[in-house]
């Protein structure tokens, strides 16, 4: 540990910190631009500067490691007056257009100017005209006076992202943020540069001229577009979802989001959205009340279970629902002695990677990376980004081999792995356990196709696995329960946010046993191919109109808290399920008793199973298909209904 | 005269571009004997004994640099800085294009100094002629064994590859030039780490101008002594001074350090008939003027500090009363602009901001406080920059505009700025 | 990895490769006689489509041919380092000396032998001035404006340059023959004023030596090899002397090029740009224009004499 004083204050740091990092620990902030804390020092801006005793010149404070005895003064007369100077410099050019840029009220280049600039300015020659909103790609415009050159976004894009798609050209004053000629700027992670941008140069096209800051209410919650559960805040307006914002934390995201779960937020505005119950009467949909669809549906239920029995009962859906509306549904149906009860609409048949699942910071410190199956690039976009980082900066080796064989050999002896499975062929997650079993510190991951897969399991949405994993009477998985209906052999299907009719492989068989079961409900926020073959269609809430928690793949318990009210009519799962369980005259357990058993399921990992354990096993229902777009997405295609997206593909495709 | 040749003799008497001129005046046997009989030891101590300063400009101790490679980290390069644009500077120019033998000698020496087995030249690339005659040198000492595997049989390898710049002043600052040569856009590097310890590729690297490294040759054939026992206290051997601007004949001057300025413009043929001495900028572009009264002090690295200046890269350009000060102050601030790379604040934003405000002035259309602008900016972006460019445009600017404020603020004549 | 491209390429070239010359030429020839003369309007933009067309097919053909051809040559360039990515300032020279310029086809085929992005690759070309990144003049006049020139009568000598020429800096005369260029110090100081003409010297520049120097130029005589030019497809010469007042240059015989490649993207959104844009330096500078005025001595006497009207003199 080194010793120093900063402003008087005696501070004990780690060995190799940054003055500008050993500041903020005696909660001292020093201005930076070019800074960031995951990014590195840059010593471009030079605003940082600060006094050290000893030294006869201003030192940058990012750049500068910290040494014992180091006497730093990050206030006083010198550094205040060359922090005014470089403040003066970035306004020779920086244009005055706060009022109209949607970066005033939360601007580095404002915050600072009011707290060190000088009140007036020597600066009587006209600024240097530069292009102004350009367009950058399908998510960004970038205001070219505006910047900077903190080379943020740069950075980002080549030490972060791994694309080196942002660049800096030409030189001097002339110098200007660019992509190549004629290339849109376009990966999965571009939006993190909006907000690493100080200033208001590079402004996302969804939240263009909409809203000044002061005027949003924050909400922070998880992201459930994918199951790294990235915590975000919800920015709203008027009741309105303006923007999505990443929340610097190290232990799920690592402080950054992707794109889809940034911007596929547009949806909740979309007219497509279901508003209301729909019942199919004579053929055709009419509206019903939720009264009305609470006693269709228990009656429903009653009848086929007087009349063959529970077997001819089931229910799909978990991976999409939070963990509370997970318990509910199964604690409702095995109530009932109903034991067709499976989470897995899509390939994947295991999401919890039992005893030698590990915390995602455990990638950080891996030696190698193994790849079985899918890559996490589209799967867990953020995971993937984390999983590059260590090979980028901590010099981790990804291998991808073809088997487990020849993973485990170009493994060698490292003795800290982690292993990244798909979840889908239980016997290709069975091979690599097996191969990678003496490994010492082995940490796996499974990386679920649906956000919440790893709650709807713990809570007990499996055919042969209860609340906790535990045991219980088996019932059908997904498949069977499909092959039976196709047999006539199943009265009532009810589905909760999965699409077996367009995410199977077997689109026409999934839709034909659809069509031989007489009573199929399906909880949705559109009219999927799925929920245009139901008998009752329920308008559910989307995860930024409900409260809750999810768990993402490495088992952590999320929280996900509402920022938007839902339309009049729209109910969450949760809402449906205590609607059904009254009919039913199931009682429900409390709110405490959910939480209760939440939080302690979610908490014991299953020690005895393993990757591609047998307890999962069954038939796939088939590969998801992607159709050129995300697979986490596969439950209600939220894609397609959201506005934002729908414009940056389109802009996407013109350039 | 205090005129001295040591690295200019023999230029414009014969032909030192041809290998066997070059050799019939002794060349490639300091080459040949270092290899042969010397340890790379000997000839760091020869360069750290005989004084020897960097020539392009910084005069940091030759030896002492090279002892700052750490010893354990392999391999290291050895790079030689031909990239000269400093204003007024034009020795590299005439040493690589008259007597590239003598570069690629002092190269040579240097390399195995450092004990390194591969050598880089960046040559700016303005200079295709000269690129071309360095590449011919090069292929004629290849051929001739000087350059390769095994050379004169000692086991020792060595490898030169010859790199031309694309137009970037600033790939002459040490670090510009190691990320131009790695592929990169010639931007300084953040210091710490230094090149020495992470320097081309990452590994530890010795960035030498092109006469520093020439002088290497006469060093190891006469002496550390007879180098050292020339010059002043700290300022030891000899310099090549281009002399330019209002004299009668410039040139290349090759001095003793510690000839005085007057003896310099006196070996330039003088000023022009009728005209007056106004000042002298007696080290490239980035120094600041000295005057009349400086007229006898010795041209040596401490004194030419002492006089508020510096003797750099030895660009030495003399003013006659017939200068217009205040362009001559433009044309700098505006090189400098053009010049920079834009990465850091205070450079890019204050160059560009001064250059508009001098280009007002020297259309006549200053404004009340441009002078005290002027002078306030390029003092207080001083010292706050990424690398030297920026801490270059203050001396020059600085000096005229205290010994000649008339000529500015003469030409205050405007309210305000008409857009 | 590279044997793999090249054998794509030799593919995709087939069996046209050596008949590319003078190909197009031949089609037009052979469609005009069909034509019998006399051609609709429709039918003639119609052909001209076609050739456009044909143009830029050739011209990439071109441009693969070339690659191959300078392949071996980039793969040696590469050798010569220990990481290849210092070949790129090699290699980029190696293609300006063919094509003239530095072509977009050139950026990206040294993006990929050097496996860096295109992005990283412009952005290293745009940082050099020797670099150009559109197509100039056959001769490349660069004018040493450094301090030492500066005082040895370089302004006027500019000036009179810009007077022959009929253009300013970093302009193109309209017959594409020649760019005009005012730089920084050559380091030629003891002979100023110096410059260089396709980057060999000239020292010593007087009115008589300049007018000698263009006259031979123009006459094909002059010593030092003419620019390879080549125009990348779709982009013609003209000269644009009515437009001077839209693109706010003050110099007559201004060069604008069609560039349609560039509509919509940055600084420009009508497609057609300043050969200052294609030079691609200087270009943002005060807004409309980017006279980074050298200012002659005549000008400041004309200014001197202005103020002295102001003053009631």
């Amino acid at each position: 540990m080194i010793n120093l004083t900063i402003d008087g204050v005696p501070v004990t740091v780690p060995k190799g910190t940054l003055l500008v990092e050993a500041a903020r620990a005696v909660k001292q902030e020093i201005p930076i631009y070019c800074y960031h804390t995951k990014l590195g020092p840059a010593g471009l801006c030079r605003i940082c500067m600060v006094e050290i005793e000893g030294m006869p010149k201003l030192q940058i404070a990012c750049n500068t490691v910290a040494t014992d005895g180091m006497v730093v003064r990050t206030q006083g007369e010198r550094v205040e007056a060359a922090r005014a100077v470089v403040l003066e410099l970035f306004l020779v050019n920086h244009p005055l257009d706060c009022p109209i840029c949607d970066k005033g009220g939360e601007c580095d280049l404002q915050d600072y100017a009011m707290a060190y600039a000088r009140g007036t300015s020597d600066v009587a020659d006209p600024k240097l005209a530069k292009p102004k909103a350009v367009d950058l790609g399908p998510t960004i415009v970038l205001d070219e006076e505006r910047c900077i050159v903190c080379q943020r976004c740069v950075r980002f894009d080549d030490i972060i992202a791994d694309q080196r798609q942002l660049v800096v050209k030409d030189r001097g004053a002339r110098d200007i943020i660019a992509t190549a000629s004629g290339r849109p700027y376009r990966h999965n992670f571009t939006g993190n540069v909006t907000e690493l941008c100080p200033v208001g140069a590079l402004t996302s096209k969804t939240y263009r001229f909409k809203s000044r800051p002061w005027d949003l209410n924050r909400t922070q919650t998880s992201c459930t577009h994918c199951a790294v559960g990235c915590q975000q805040f919800a920015d709203v307006r008027y009741g309105k979802l303006l923007r999505t914002m990443l929340v610097e934390e190290d232990q799920i995201s690592d402080g950054w989001l992707c794109d889809r779960g940034r911007y596929n937020v547009g949806f909740y505005e979309s007219p497509d959205r279901l508003a209301q119950p729909l019942y199919r009467k004579n053929g055709a949909l009419v509206q019903i009340g939720w009264d009305d669809a609470f006693i269709l549906w228990s009656h429903a239920i009653r009848k086929a279970i007087a009349a063959r029995g529970p077997a001819s009962v089931g229910a799909i859906g978990g991976g999409r629902l939070t963990n509370e509306e997970a318990f509910a549904l199964q604690h409702i149906f095995r109530r009932l002695g109903v034991n067709n009860l499976d989470w897995r609409a899509g390939s994947q048949r295991q999401a919890t990677p039992g005893a030698k699942g590990a915390p995602l910071a455990a990638i950080d410190s891996a030696e190698v990376i193994v790849i079985a199956g899918e890559s996490p690039a589209e799967r867990a976009p953020v995971f993937w980004l984390r999983l590059h980082k260590a090979a980028l900066r901590n010099g981790a080796r990804i291998v991808r081999e073809s088997g487990p064989q020849a993973a485990r050999s170009a493994a060698g002896d490292a003795t800290r792995v982690a292993l990244v499975w798909d979840g889908i062929d239980l016997a290709v997650g069975r091979s690599y356990a097996q191969a990678f079993a003496d490994v010492g510190e082995l940490a796996t991951f499974i990386t679920s196709e649906q956000s919440n897969a790893r709650g709807a399991e713990a809570m007990g949405m499996l055919p042969r696995s209860g609340p906790g994993y535990a045991p219980v009477q088996p019932g059908d998985d997904t498949a069977a329960m499909l092959d039976r209906a196709r047999s006539g052999a199943l009265d009532v299907l009810s589905i909760f946010g999965a699409n077996p009719v367009r995410n199977g492989l077997d689109s026409a068989a999934a839709s034909e046993a659809l069509a031989k079961t007489p009573f199929v409900v399906v909880s949705e926020l559109f009219m999927t191919e799925t929920a245009s073959m139901a008998s009752l269609i329920l308008p559910a809430k989307g995860a930024f109109e409900k409260y809750g928690t999810t768990t993402n793949l490495a088992g952590d318990l999320l929280p996900v808290n509402a920022s938007l009210q839902a339309p009049e009519f729209v109910r969450s799962d949760f809402e449906m399920l205590c609607g059904l369980a009254d009919q039913l005259e199931v009682a429900m357990p409390s709110f405490e008793e959910i939480d209760g058993a939440v939080v302690a399921h979610v908490a014991k990992a299953p020690q005895d199973f393993t990757l591609g354990d047998e307890r999962f096993a069954g038939a796939a229902v088939g590969l998801a298909k992607r159709n050129g777009q995300a697979p986490i997405l596969s439950g209600g295609g939220t894609w397609r209904h959201d506005p934002w997206l729908a414009e940056m593909r389109a802009s996407g495709a013109a350039r | 005269m205090p005129v001295t040749k040591v690295l200019t003799a023999g230029i414009g008497e014969a032909d030192l571009r041809d290998i066997e001129t070059y050799r019939q005046r002794g060349g490639y046997r300091q080459w040949e004997r270092a290899v042969r009989e010397l340890q790379p030891a000997d000839v760091l101590d020869l360069a750290e004994k005989s004084g020897l300063r960097g020539r392009g400009g910084a005069a940091f101790p030759t030896g002492r640099k090279w002892s700052f490679l750490p010893s354990e980290k392999h391999p290291r390069y050895l790079v030689c800085n031909c990239d000269e644009a400093e204003p007024g500077t034009f020795k590299d120019h005439m040493l690589l294009e008259e007597s590239p033998h003598l570069v690629l000698e002092g190269m040579l020496i240097g390399s195995y100094g450092i004990a390194c087995h591969h050598a880089f030249i960046y040559i700016r690339g303005e200079f295709k002629r000269g690129y071309e005659i360095f590449c011919a040198a090069l292929e004629e000492a290849r051929a001739a064994g000087y350059v390769g595997k095994n050379v004169f049989g000692s086991g020792y390898d060595i490898d030169v590859t010859v790199h031309r710049g694309a137009g970037a002043y600033i790939c002459g600052e040490e670090t510009g030039l190691l990320n131009s040569l790695e592929g990169k856009r010639g931007e300084p590097r953040l210091k710490p780490p230094f090149p020495a310890i992470e320097g081309l590729y990452g590994m530890p690297t010795v960035v030498n101008n092109v006469e520093t490294l020439a002088y290497l040759v006469p060093i190891m054939e006469r002496g550390a002594q007879w180098f050292s026992s020339v010059g002043t206290e700290r300022s030891k051997g000899y310099k090549i001074v281009s002399v330019s601007g209002h004299v009668r004949n410039p040139g290349n001057y090759e001095v003793a350090l510690g000839t005085t300025v007057r003896e310099i413009i006196e070996l330039a043929g003088g000023l022009r008939p009728g005209r007056t001495f106004a000042a002298v900028q007696p080290g490239g572009g980035s120094s600041a003027c000295i005057f009349e009264e400086h007229l006898d002090w010795p041209y040596d690295y401490e004194s030419m500090t002492k006089a508020g200046s510096m003797l750099g890269s030895g660009g030495f350009i003399v003013f006659d009363d017939t200068t217009d000060f205040v362009n001559a102050a433009y044309n700098l601030v505006r090189f400098f602009g053009h010049e920079s790379c834009g990465q850091c604040t205070p450079c890019r934003e204050g160059s560009s901001w001064m250059e508009r405000v001098l280009e007002r002035l020297v259309r006549h259309r200053g404004i009340p406080g441009d002078y005290e602008m002027l002078l306030r900016v390029s003092g207080s972006i001083t010292g706050l920059n990424l690398c030297a460019l920026g801490d270059s445009i203050e001396p020059f600017l600085k000096s005229v505009m205290l010994r000649f404020p008339e000529a500015f603020r003469s030409r205050i004549v405007a309210e305000t700025v008409a857009r | 990895m590279s044997g793999e491209t090249r054998d794509v390429m030799s593919r995709k070239l087939g069996p046209t490769c050596g008949a590319t010359e003078g190909g197009s030429e031949e089609a037009e020839q052979q469609e005009r006689s069909r034509d019998g003369g006399a051609t609709s309007g429709s039918e003639a933009s119609r052909r001209t489509a076609r050739r456009k067309h044909q143009t830029m097919v050739e011209a990439e053909q071109n441009f693969a041919a070339l690659l191959e051809r300078l392949r071996p040559e980039c793969e040696t360039l590469m050798a010569r380092y220990e990481q290849k990515r210092s070949a790129l300032l090699p290699i980029v020279h190696l293609f300006q000396g063919h094509q003239g310029f530095v072509s977009l086809e050139a950026m990206n085929a040294a993006a990929e032998m050097l496996e860096m992005s295109p992005a990283e690759v412009e952005a290293v070309v745009s940082f050099y001035t020797l670099l150009y990144r559109r197509p100039v003049g056959k001769y490349v006049l660069q004018v040493c404006r450094g301090l030492s020139c500066s005082i040895n009568g370089a302004e006027d000598i500019m000036a009179y340059f810009r007077e022959k020429l009929g253009i300013g800096h970093l302009e193109t005369t309209g017959d594409g023959l020649f760019s005009y260029e005012e730089v920084e110090c050559l380091a030629a100081c003891d002979r100023a004023t110096c410059m260089e003409v396709n980057l060999e010297f000239v020292y010593d520049l007087t009115p008589a030596k300049v007018d000698e120097l263009l006259e031979s130029i123009r006459a094909g005589t002059y010593g030092v090899a003419p620019m390879t030019q080549t125009l990348p497809p779709g982009r013609t010469w003209e000269i644009a002397q009515n437009d001077q007042i839209a693109s706010g240059r003050k110099s007559p015989g201004a060069v604008r090029v069609e560039d349609p490649d560039n509509a919509g993207g940055v600084g420009d959104a009508s497609g057609t740009i300043m050969l200052d844009h294609l030079i691609n330096r200087d270009v943002y500078m005060f807004g409309r224009t980017n006279e980074r005025a050298v200012v002659d001595s005549r000008a400041v006497v004309e200014t001197m004499g202005e103020r002295a009207d102001h003053a009631g003199h």
